[in-house]
């Protein structure tokens, strides 16, 4: 099972698990060492907040996540808790969910929440990447659980033609055949695909947002994540209809109201022009 | 050479003094052109149909050239790489090659399919303006059922082509249609086993619907068209009242050439706007649903708009399903109701309609006058009853759609459907019939008391009243207040309409303003032809 | 015919000698619908010959007709020369259907438009009254046919001679039966033919391997291959097993989380499939049980199954049981445990019958 996966995707092999997260955190110190003197020099009230968590039992934060809890504190707090394990009635533990979970919520912009309905929808985002990248530090460090892997450009070496095998068995029932969503119980939905990133999709498959179910890296492989995210970005939405207007790909519902509107009206008026007395 | 240059200009003349001296067809040939139509904006909708059919032939033949009715598997290796490589039906890979490899393939397979659309949306407009227009009494009600007949065949046409391409949708569909034949009680089984040659979805499924769509039903469809078609000359159209018009008469144009020619173009027009459909409308893009496979299913999976009323009243149709507990126990599913018995009723009541109209009203008269929707409102009323019927039907038909992007519950979607279906249909009948009285109060209130001027006189104790135009010349009375008869046709109720009888509207958007001519009395129609009165006839009122 | 003609004829005016050579063509052509009873009314040229708006209107017409030959021109020229070859990405060739059908489109309405203006314009306006020859039923006519009719009946003899009535019948009956018994013979198909209606993919034979659950791509599938809250679509790992030939057996295999597996486990033990489940995890028939679609929408917290096709919602921890739509029978459960080499196989086949119901379904 490994031996496939490393075949590709050595670097994503050693991010998952837990060992991952270890990795991961080791090649971030750079980067935190420099944020942390960042932090230090604006001083104030971040430093009242990053001690006064560190004092709990939890191990020590690295820089980054000890600025993404300075963040969660602000905004998240009121739902998801204290240390991020849940409030009754409001918000879910985030104990486990992981940074891919972390990554998808907020870079769509659905964390944080507008208001509670059935549904988070999806928004400008609150925070930069950056801002992101650190609440989803923090909160991997937390709990563990699945992480995104580096970098942009996650369809890369995708093939479109395994990807739509894939797409059509485990994303268009609930995602339509054009990826434009679909509806789910009781006011609940399958979200349009067409603004999601690589990064997005990959991590709402890791970590199985909302309604979503998981396809964990056991179920598709990165590899097939590839390809199936390669088949959203460059079929569903780079490949232009050849057809013509797409009426919005809603399906066969959209051509009926195309022929009334658009068929039948205009052969009204020719047949008023036709039978009139000018 | 002068002798020579003469005969060839003879030449038509005696072809045709030949074919006359053989066949002795001058005189018939005279009675077709010349035989009168009327014309009205809203007889030409059923030509849009019959015309459509005619595109549909053309293109369907086409198509027929490329495409493989087969459902052995085979592996695509065409040019729309991101399904190369994938296994698949015959049927679906032809498809595909139609629309990637054919040249030119891609816009007459949506052609074909606009102008099944385009076929079927005709059939229903043009069917609700003969029922509203009270076009199907006596002696016209075989032609009803005959159309009625036509929409059918046409949905199965219809469905029988969306199984084609044997892609996702097609493949839903089919797994629909054998779900349906196998809740029939007692033989459904045996009618799906049949039919599929074995259990779902077996491999014969698609050559038979081939065969099907592409002679068994297009052949049912010319016998049915040319029937209609032929009832419709030889009982003649009917015509909206008026002046001059009676129902032992017709008033219009000879067929030739005038009304020729404008069905000539009208064809034209309607070919090039299924062209532009054609090609600047993608429909039904088979190759994003892939080939079907019994596992993959799309949400909003829907059938073409003519189809979805049935799978509106299977999404609205409560989970009660039937029990007889007889030996092993028998069932009725649920599906059963919504999906054989609704249609069989439906097929019914709009085939006996004139004959359940015509006991009721004890009518056995011959009727070649049409009647304007409000003077019949409890037809109309029944009319908007059913239409308000199919359309709660249709729109649950979509109603995941619908969920989806207005960000309604489908729960609720469903639900509203179910009460929309019990509500809306009686709420349309009382609207509608009150409208109508409505309408034909304000004719009435015209026809006695005149046309509103807009000009207010100040009476000298002070009251204020509006000025009427009476629409007829004092008949005795001193206020020029004459009754006038009502004869069921367009009453003039502004001071520019004064005159212009008829459709008579000048100028296609906006009527063309004329001075102002004599008032005439649409109650007293024209006993002697006089040539400007006969002219009023068709709305002809210029010199 | 020709006694209506004439009794129509207006104000009974004698028909015209045709021959008459002071007649003009319009006479004769006025005489001629007269004979067809129709009374030309109305006839009057729109447009004066020679006028300027005569020659104004043939030039829209003419416009219109060449129109629909530049369109035309560009269709032959787009439809050889413009690159035509599928391309992935965004490019000229997802152009080639648009601008086929749009000069297209472009031609026929040109033409369509050339002919209405001509005939609707340039043509003169007439009115012209047929007689509809309606009430006027020809009673004699009636009388004629039907006596002849009943004549023919008579000399046939049929009522006379029963026994050819009689042995006609015998005799035509069965050649109907004979056209109609290869189309009915050929087309039946016997629907419970190796009992295939209760069996699926998963119907282990006699002492034969139990069947493995086995992905798109033909592996067997191991418990670690679906995370908790995931589900996976697996098929019998037969021959075939992964294609239409047994369209009734895709299963869906939900990996449920702790609490919603003991609610499940628990729904189970109700009603006496206590084991059907393996850990967490739980397979039930792809297929819903009203119109055969994949009901396959799984909503992972509130682990409701939704059928995109009629809106059927099934609650996956009660067995399941529709909770909304149509449907009015659960989900088939297919019994499941891991074997020796730790992959999932089903216990046995389906227990219950899978796909939309039938009138015979015990």
């Amino acid at each position: 099972m490994t031996s496939d996966n490393d075949r590709r995707r050595g670097l994503l092999a050693r991010l998952r698990g837990r060992p991952a997260a270890r990795s991961r955190g080791r090649r971030r110190l750079g980067a935190a060492v420099r944020l942390f003197a960042a932090l230090m020099l604006a001083g104030g009230a971040y430093t009242v907040f990053a001690p006064g968590a560190q004092a709990q039992d939890n191990p020590p934060l690295t820089g980054a996540a000890a600025e993404g809890k300075a963040l969660f504190d602000v905004s998240c707090v009121t739902c998801h808790g204290r240390n991020a394990q849940g409030v009754e009635g409001r918000g879910p533990s985030l104990i486990g969910v992981g940074a891919a979970s972390v990554e998808f919520q907020v870079s769509s912009g659905r964390m944080p929440l507008a208001r509670q309905e059935a549904q988070a929808h999806r928004k400008p985002p609150l925070f930069t990447d950056e801002q992101t990248r650190q609440l989803a530090q923090y909160i991997q460090e937390l709990g563990g659980g699945p992480v995104v892997p580096e970098g942009d450009e996650l369809r890369e070496g995708g093939n479109v033609a395994a990807g739509g095998e894939l797409f059509r068995i485990n994303c268009s029932q609930c995602h339509a055949f054009g990826g434009g969503g679909g509806a789910l119980s009781s006011g609940k939905f399958a979200p349009s695909l067409r603004p999601a990133t690589d990064r997005q999709i990959y991590a709402a498959m890791l970590s199985g947002p909302q309604n979503m179910p998981v396809f964990g890296d056991n179920q598709l492989r990165p590899e097939q994540k590839a390809d199936i995210i390669a088949y959203i970005q460059e079929t569903l939405k780079h490949d232009q209809d050849p057809g013509g207007f797409n009426l919005g790909r809603y399906g066969p519902s959209t051509e009926g109201l195309a022929i009334f509107l658009v068929g039948i009206v205009a052969l009204v008026f020719a047949s008023l022009w036709i039978a009139g007395k000018s | 050479m002068k002798r020579r240059k003469f005969d060839l200009a003879a030449t038509p003349g005696k072809a045709a003094v030949g074919v006359d001296d053989r066949f002795a067809v001058a005189t018939p040939l005279r009675k077709l052109l010349n035989k009168v139509f009327p014309d009205h904006w809203s007889f030409l909708l059923g030509e849009i149909a019959l015309f459509s059919f005619v595109v549909l032939l053309l293109t369907g033949v086409f198509l027929t050239f490329f495409f493989e009715p087969a459902m052995t598997e085979v592996v695509y290796d065409g040019s729309y790489a991101p399904l190369q490589g994938t296994p698949m039906s015959a049927a679906y890979a032809s498809s595909l090659d139609i629309s990637f490899d054919v040249r030119g393939g891609l816009v007459m397979r949506q052609m074909h399919h606009w102008a099944a659309l385009l076929f079927m949306a005709a059939i229903v407009v043009h069917m609700l303006r003969v029922f509203f227009t009270g076009a199907f009494r006596k002696p016209r009600e075989t032609n009803w059922i005959i159309g009625s007949l036509l929409f059918w065949v046409g949905f199965l046409a219809g469905f029988t082509g969306y199984s084609l391409p044997d892609d996702g949708l097609s493949g839903t569909g089919l797994r629909i249609a054998s779900a349906i034949m196998l809740s029939i009680p007692v033989i459904g089984s045996w009618v799906t086993s049949s039919i599929f040659g074995g259990e779902f979805p077996g491999t014969i499924i698609i050559s038979r619907f081939f065969i099907a769509h592409v002679l068994l039903i297009p052949g049912l469809l010319v016998a049915l068209i040319s029937v209609h078609l032929g009832l419709v000359f030889k009982q003649k159209h009917t015509q909206w009242p008026g002046p001059g018009r009676t129902n032992n008469n017709v008033v219009g144009e000879r067929m030739f050439p005038r009304y020729a020619l404008k069905q000539g173009g009208f064809f034209m027009v309607v070919f090039g706007v299924i062209a532009l459909m054609g090609g600047l409308f993608q429909i039904n893009p088979i190759w994003l649903f892939g080939p079907y496979e019994a596992w993959v299913v799309s949400a909003a999976s829907q059938p073409d708009w003519y189809v979805m009323f049935l799978d509106g009243s299977t999404r609205l149709m409560p989970a009660w399903e039937i029990n007889i507990p007889i030996g092993d126990g028998y069932v009725i599913p649920p599906l059963f109701w919504p999906t054989v018995v609704l249609p069989g009723i439906l097929v019914g009541l709009s085939t006996m309609y004139p004959f359940l109209e015509a006991r009721h009203l004890k009518d056995r008269k011959s009727h070649n006058l049409l009647q304007r929707p409000r003077d019949v409102p409890a037809r109309t009323a029944v009319g908007a009853m059913a239409v308000a019927f199919y359309v709660v039907l249709t729109l649950s038909g979509g109603n995941d759609v619908i969920a989806d992007k207005f960000q309604i519950s489908l729960n609720a979607m469903t639900w509203a459907g179910r009460i929309g279906l019990l509500v809306a249909p009686p709420l349309a009948y009382y609207i509608t019939y009150r409208l109508c009285l409505g309408l034909q109060q304000h004719d009435r209130e015209v026809l006695a008391h005149g046309v509103e001027t807009g000009i207010i006189r100040r009476l000298p104790d002070g009251r204020f009243v509006e000025v009427h135009q009476p629409l007829s010349a004092s008949n005795g009375h001193a206020d020029g207040h004459g009754e006038l008869g009502y004869v069921g046709w367009v009453v003039p109720k502004k001071m520019n309409r004064l005159g212009a009888l008829g459709p008579a509207i000048r100028g296609f958007f906006y009527p063309i303003e004329k001075p102002v001519e004599a008032p005439v009395s649409p109650g007293h129609p024209p006993v002697e032809a006089r040539p400007e009165r006969e002219a009023i006839g068709s709305g002809e009122s210029r010199r | 015919m020709s006694t209506h003609t004439e009794h129509q004829a207006p104000q009974g005016q004698e028909p015209l000698d045709v021959n008459d050579p002071k007649l003009t063509r319009f006479d004769i052509v006025r005489e001629g619908a007269r004979r067809d009873d129709i009374e030309i009314v109305h006839y009057e040229p729109q447009v004066l010959p020679g006028t300027k708006a005569e020659r104004r209107l043939a030039r829209v017409v003419a416009g219109f007709f060449l129109i629909t030959g530049l369109a035309a021109t560009a269709f032959l020229a787009i439809y050889i020369w413009w690159p035509w070859k599928y391309e992935p990405g965004r490019g000229g060739d997802k152009f080639y259907t648009p601008l086929l059908g749009l000069t297209l489109g472009v031609a026929l309405l040109g033409i369509g438009f050339g002919i209405l203006t001509w005939g609707k314009k340039l043509l003169p306006k007439e009115v012209s009254i047929q007689d509809r020859h309606e009430g006027a039923v020809d009673e004699e006519g009636r009388t004629i046919t039907g006596q002849t009719m009943l004549y023919m009946a008579d000399e046939l003899g049929v009522k006379r001679r029963p026994l050819l009535g009689i042995s006609l019948l015998a005799g035509l009956a069965p050649v109907a039966a004979v056209a109609a018994a290869p189309l009915v013979g050929g087309l039946i198909s016997h629907p419970h033919k190796n009992n295939q209606m209760f069996t699926t993919g998963f119907h282990a034979a006699e002492g034969g391997e139990r069947i493995r659950l086995v992905r798109e791509d033909g592996r067997p599938v191991r418990p670690a291959d679906i995370s908790s809250g995931g589900q996976l679509t697996v098929f019998p790992g037969i021959e075939h097993g992964v294609s239409n030939r047994h369209a009734d057996s895709p299963t869906l295999l939900i990996h449920l989380r702790d609490s919603d597996a003991q609610a499940s486990r628990r729904a189970n033990e109700r009603i006496g499939h206590g084991d059907y489940m393996w850990g967490n995890y739980a397979a039930f028939s792809k297929v819903c049980t009203h119109a055969g679609c994949p009901a396959s929408l799984f909503e992972q917290q509130t682990n409701r199954l939704l059928c995109p096709c009629h809106q059927s919602q099934f609650l996956i921890t009660d067995n399941a049981r529709p909770v909304f739509g149509p449907a009015s029978r659960r989900l088939p459960q297919l019994p499941i445990e891991v074997d020796s080499e730790g992959f999932f196989v089903a216990k046995s086949d389906y227990t219950e019958t899978v796909g939309p119901d039938f009138w015979e379904r015990p």
